[in-house]
């Protein structure tokens, strides 16, 4: 697995507005939204239902676009690129971690691990071997062949992360990954990332409402009404 | 793991679901398997020569031509070899058991139809040996139970005899096999100077010339040529290709293809609404996951190209195990049936399958395509 350069800026928001029509009205949720990210970084986004976190991680994974505004991950244009451009910068730089696993119910653990995998040019051994190996490091190697369903909600986020990671991200999005997990397996989850950020140096930018789990990251912000209103560092 | 084992393990998350769309397109297969097979060798039509000609009279297949037609047909240098034929209908032992009788010139009979039927000079030389032998097809011999050196005697249902008996005594002489599967040999080949001496009418007249052109000649500006030769006589004919005959001969009875395209088609507009509309139903409960697989990276064209794949693998499985069953039956059948499962049946079938499999997969493909990840991501 790579390690990322902590020198140099990863994500760069500029000037990003967004604004949602709804019931004939519309409802601005940014306007001009400024952030950077350094690479390696792990950041931690808080803030109230309705303050943007969503649509903010859903502009850095590619699945949204602002309406105004730069947005720049690493060398790519995500507000200048189209759909199937964004969809091969999700598939090769991007790994997403979801609140509820998403998981694929019809595919093995293993199966469900290799999805990214099968967007790249791999053979079917690489592709097992990069499987093993991150089944490994979530510690689920012996639960390869398992289906999701007879998983605990803890294991099922760690194969997710396992998902996430298995192409070699730089960015990691986490979207609420502690949500539904009791606290033993949020603390299990959150190490995890941890370790992602430290040991791997990927750049991981976490949604969340949970404090405890914001204390991981090393810095958070908080969102209100479209606007960054407080940064805390990581002591 | 492949796209492909994703496609397939998306079409088995429902086993019931899935397993019953593969027997729907499988009835639908095993009806145009049969109906097809029927098609092809119905009266070994598929199998008819577009080139040997057949001339009769422009009065009806039923009006004999004088034989002196014969010299002034094969002085046209573009006919290869002619020869001459009168037909008798008839049965064996009971009515309905309906037997067709050729009477052809043995001598002639080889270079005009031999790799049609499958001749060997043995078989015309037994067929010559003496005037009352016939050859039987291999279809006519299996389903009578017939074998070499038996009698038979067939009543002539129009075809009598000079002292009014109707019954003609053959001995089996041999039995041709026909140039392949779907070659009609549900008749008999008997010797034309052994009916011509013994029977009461149309003496020295015949129901048809078989004419064979040459390599490097037109069958069809021969057949215009001979026409014209005797527009003006007392027996002007009509000259068809040997299946252009066959096929109008069937249709006096019903347009059989027609009959069985309008079945076929109604079986596959019915598979296909069944089939799209459980497809639309079985991606709209998905729409949530193409969500999740397009934040993963995939791209639109590769998340339809997954959905076709899904409806092309039922359709191939359930159209596979149809044609199966159709080639099975078609193999057990009783050989009188004249059912043919030919190699143009079974492509006919493959590209249907390819079609009706992209046709059905098209409309929740492109829903599927179309579906912003937004907007998936709400459907929970």
């Amino acid at each position: 697995m790579t390690t990322a350069n902590h020198l140099e800026p990863y994500i760069q928001l500029s000037g990003i507005s967004k604004a949602y029509a709804i019931g004939g009205e519309t409802v601005p949720i940014f306007s001009s939204l400024d952030l950077k990210i350094p690479s390696g970084d792990f950041v931690a986004i808080m803030g109230p239902s309705g303050s943007g976190k969503s649509t903010l991680l859903n502009m850095l994974a590619g699945i949204d676009r602002p309406d105004a505004g730069c947005l720049r991950i690493g060398s790519s244009r995500l507000d200048q690129m189209g759909e199937a451009a964004r969809a091969s910068w999700r598939a090769h730089c991007m790994g997403i971690v979801f609140q509820f696993y998403n998981l694929l119910p019809m595919l093995t653990v293993a199966e469900n691990v290799e999805l990214p995998l099968l967007l790249k040019s791999l053979s079917a051994r690489d592709r097992r071997g990069r499987v093993e190996k991150v089944l490994e490091l979530v510690g689920l190697a012996d639960r390869a062949r398992q289906y999701p369903v007879s998983m605990s909600g803890g294991q099922q986020q760690r194969v997710g992360i396992a998902r996430a990671i298995v192409a070699d991200p730089a960015l990691l999005l986490c979207d609420e990954p502690t949500g539904d997990l009791d606290r033993k397996s949020a603390d299990e989850v959150l190490a995890m990332l941890r370790m992602l950020n430290r040991e791997f140096g990927k750049t991981i930018v976490m949604v969340t409402h949970d404090p405890q789990a914001a204390l991981h990251a090393n810095r958070t912000l908080h969102l209100d009404k479209g606007a960054f209103i407080e940064e805390r560092r990581a002591a | 793991m492949t796209l492909f084992d994703l496609a397939r393990k998306n079409a088995w998350r429902k086993p019931l679901r899935t397993a019953l769309l593969m027997l729907c397109v499988s009835v639908a297969f095993l009806i145009y398997g049969l109906t097809a097979s029927f098609v092809s060798g119905s009266q070994g039509t598929s199998a008819a020569s577009d080139d040997i000609l057949g001339v009769m009279s422009a009065a009806g297949r039923a009006q004999p031509l004088p034989m002196a037609h014969m010299n002034r047909i094969a002085a046209d240098p573009d006919v290869a070899a002619i020869n001459y034929t009168s037909r008798m209908r008839g049965f064996v032992a009971v009515e309905k058991n309906v037997v067709a009788v050729s009477a052809l010139d043995p001598q002639r009979l080889m270079a005009v139809s031999g790799k049609e039927l499958g001749l060997t000079p043995e078989l015309i030389d037994a067929l010559a040996a003496q005037r009352d032998r016939v050859l039987v097809g291999r279809a006519l011999a299996e389903a009578q139970g017939w074998r070499v050196g038996q009698s038979v005697t067939v009543t002539g249902f129009d075809m009598a005899r000079r002292g009014g008996s109707r019954d003609w005594s053959f001995g089996i002489a041999g039995i041709f096999e026909g140039e392949n599967a779907s070659t009609d040999t549900y008749f008999m080949i008997a010797d034309y100077d052994y009916l011509n001496a013994a029977r009461a009418r149309n003496r020295d007249t015949v129901d048809a010339f078989v004419v064979r052109p040459q390599a490097s000649a037109s069958a069809g500006d021969l057949a215009a040529r001979i026409d014209k030769m005797f527009a003006n006589s007392a027996a002007p004919t009509r000259t068809q290709s040997e299946k252009q005959f066959l096929e109008a001969f069937l249709r006096q009875y019903a347009d059989v293809g027609l009959i069985v395209d309008l079945v076929v088609s109604a079986a596959f507009v019915t598979l296909l609404m069944i089939v799209i509309n459980t497809m639309v139903f079985a991606v709209r409960e998905r729409t949530f996951e193409i969500g999740v697989l397009k934040t993963l990276g995939f791209s639109g064209a590769q998340v339809m190209g997954l959905i076709l794949a899904e409806t092309l693998f039922i359709v191939v499985v359930g159209g596979g195990v149809g044609l199966g069953l159709a080639k099975l039956a078609v193999s057990f059948s009783d050989p009188a049936l004249g059912l043919v499962f030919s190699m143009p049946v079974l492509a006919r079938a493959v590209v249907i399958i390819v079609i009706l499999g992209l046709a059905t997969g098209a409309l929740p493909a492109i829903k599927a395509l179309r579906t912003p990840v937004i907007a998936a991501f709400r459907q929970r």
